[in-house]
């Protein structure tokens, strides 16, 4: 009883903690709640979350901003063409004495600390790399020198530009699952603020811009400990675990379901597979955090209509001629599902 | 001896083969043609080797008198015999029996090469015909010649009972289908009306608050009423989206207040797990008014 009291005020606390986090991060980035929102989700359901969008919208100043807002131990890389997985675990140099020597890379220098990996421009890395962030992103483990390090207070954030299609390695599918959300980016549109981001200074200096946010208004270390007992705090109700489950069916037969798309003949033959017991299970985590930050103990069917499209879009795979319209095709099924599947 | 010999030859040839120039035209009979008959002729003419009929010089169906016609001509050729088949019509109404001549006719020969032509001239000579009267009939004699025609046989009696059953019964059966393809098409007077889903809503409810009131029919009755509302926006609708469909259905603005405690029960009903909290917070009555007056609003839309 104790216990349970105890963790309800934490996790009062939390959401405190939580919403200083979002404005700290409304403050750097404009017009960009929802994403904010999203990112913050994430941040508490311990998932890592790939941003796409435009180029030049915000994608790197947010995740620094988030990187300093968090707190913890944080690497960057860059992805390249000839970046090779060994390029991120071990640094190669030669020493003051000449001779060759070995040391731990980006991804092992901070080890049992290091919070925040952050991976810009993924897809100008080859598949090689990739593989190597499977087992990192989904065991949070890696073995190098001999032995496995661990990394329990990982999370992985990465950016990918959608403009460019030349030099871009397509992420493999296992990979894009063990992102928890695909965030897609837009530049805002209303007009003070588009003005403010042209005009205020304070908006070109990037590095002053992050430096200014209140850094470590999260604890790393605590972080796994709150996100479980949100996740154990958030109650589902038996007719919101059949509005998922239904929601899920729609999504893979969504010819079953009654879903029509315009411009589709085949729709039972539209989604050819993704939508995997894992992804929904990331769907139930995130709507729980949501809830949680709605400051409810039961989820609701819009905590799981706000995070649907993030955690779910990005894990079905169309059939091959359709996948190249994937941008419009998806997003519209999602809708169609929400619209479709009866709520209570 | 060579004067014997020589005769001896000419008897011997004599027979098997006329003399180069000879011409002979058969008929199967010269008598007892009608009017109208139709007259088979065989001219045959026996040319020198290398000679052929100029086709040119073949006599052509037509008129030939004003009583005969030729109707056709063939020609074939074996050897040195050459053979003609006319068919001739003749159109003399005979009065008594008589001969008439066909005239003859000119045909020529021609023996061509490169450097030149030869030709040689054939006369077929005319020959005769003999012709008879057809019987004579000799009908009463009547003032209007259109009397001579007879009438027509008299035709069967039909009965016009059966056609017209089954045109009556086929008409019958015709304008139900064409009532039941007019509601399919929705035809004019048979346009669907909008569905008043607020109106189904009220009457589920109303039969449900007849009934005792239980937990599952409290369920059952929010149930009918999200029906109502997602029939109306034509999606489904969640508590959120209720400023969204106001501001689409401006008619229901009035009951925002009544629909935005409704949707906040269902969630406490629902997914709050809390049935007992929601239904004293909104009791079913109550839902059912709010049923009833979104109902009188479409009605009245």
């Amino acid at each position: 009883m104790n216990d349970i009291r105890r963790d309800e005020a934490m996790l009062t606390d939390w959401r405190a903690a939580a919403r200083r986090f979002e404005a700290a991060l409304a403050g750097a980035v404009l017009g960009q709640e929802a994403v904010i929102r999203l990112v913050t989700i994430a941040v508490f359901a311990r998932g890592h979350v790939l941003l796409e969008g435009d180029v030049g919208v915000g994608k790197t100043t947010l995740l620094r901003a988030v990187a300093r807002a968090m707190g913890g131990a944080y690497e960057r890389v860059e992805g390249t063409v000839d970046m090779m997985p060994t390029d991120l675990v071990y640094h190669t140099y030669l020493g003051e004495d000449g001779r060759p020597r070995i040391e731990p890379g980006p991804v092992l220098a901070a080890s049992d600390d290091l919070a925040i990996f952050f991976f810009n421009e993924i897809n100008r890395a080859r598949p090689q790399v990739h593989a190597l962030l499977l087992r990192l992103m989904a065991e949070r483990s890696l073995t190098a020198f001999n032995r496995a390090y661990r990394f329990p207070l990982l999370q992985v954030f990465a950016d990918r530009n959608r403009v460019e299609r030349e030099e871009t390695f397509e992420l493999p599918a296992a990979a894009r699952d063990r992102f928890l959300m695909e965030i897609g980016m837009e530049a805002p549109r209303e007009a003070d603020i588009r003005r403010a981001l042209a005009f205020d200074p304070r908006f070109h200096d990037t590095d002053r811009l992050v430096a200014g946010i209140e850094p470590g208004i999260l604890d790393p270390a605590a972080l796994a400990g709150i996100a479980a007992a949100i996740q154990h705090g958030v109650r589902a109700s038996e007719a919101i675990e059949t509005y998922v489950i239904a929601l899920w069916e729609a999504l893979v037969r969504p010819q079953a379901a009654g879903i029509r798309l315009p411009g589709i003949d085949d729709m039972a033959g539209l989604v050819q597979g993704g939508a995997s017991p894992r992804g929904v299970a990331a769907l139930v985590r995130a709507a729980r955090v949501r809830a949680w930050m709605e400051e409810r103990d039961w989820l609701v069917p819009e905590d799981i209509r706000a995070v649907f499209a993030p955690v779910m879009a990005h894990r079905v795979f169309l059939e091959p001629i359709h996948e190249l319209d994937r941008a419009e095709i998806v997003p519209a099924l999602c809708r169609a599902v929400f619209e479709t599947v009866p709520a209570p | 001896m060579r004067p014997l010999l020589a005769g001896l030859l000419i008897l011997l040839a004599a027979p098997a083969a006329a003399q180069p120039g000879a011409v002979e035209v058969r008929v199967p009979r010269t008598f007892g043609y009608f009017l109208g008959d139709l007259v088979e002729a065989t001219v045959e003419v026996e040319a020198e080797p290398g000679f052929a009929l100029q086709a040119a010089s073949l006599p052509r169906p037509g008129p030939v008198t004003y009583w005969l016609d030729l109707r056709s001509v063939e020609t074939e050729s074996a050897g040195t015999r050459h053979r003609l088949r006319l068919t001739y019509q003749t159109f003399y109404a005979a009065i008594d029996a008589r001969t008439l001549e066909v005239p003859g006719f000119p045909l020529v020969l021609t023996s061509g090469d490169a450097h030149g032509a030869t030709t040689a001239p054939v006369q077929v000579p005319g020959w005769s015909l003999g012709l008879s009267p057809l019987r004579e009939v000799q009908p009463a004699r009547r003032a209007d010649p259109a009397e001579y025609l007879r009438p027509d046989g008299p035709g069967p009696r039909l009965d016009p009972a059966p056609p017209r059953d089954a045109a009556l019964v086929l008409a019958g059966l015709a304008l139900p289908a064409l009532l039941l393809l007019a509601r399919d098409r929705a035809w004019w007077p048979l346009r669907p009306r909008p569905a008043r889903a607020f109106a189904e809503a009220a009457r589920r409810l109303a039969a449900l608050a007849r009934g005792p009131e239980t937990e599952a029919g409290y369920r059952e009755g929010l149930l009918a009423l999200h029906r109502g509302l997602d029939a109306k926006a034509g999606r489904r609708l969640l508590a959120d989206d209720l400023d969204a469909f106001l501001a689409r259905h401006p008619a229901y603005r009035p009951q925002a207040e009544s629909l935005a405690r409704f949707f906040a029960a269902s969630r406490l009903a629902f997914f709050g797990g809390a049935v007992a909290e929601a239904r004293t917070r909104l009791p079913l009555a109550e839902a059912q008014a709010t049923a009833r007056r979104l109902a009188a609003v479409e009605r009245a839309a």
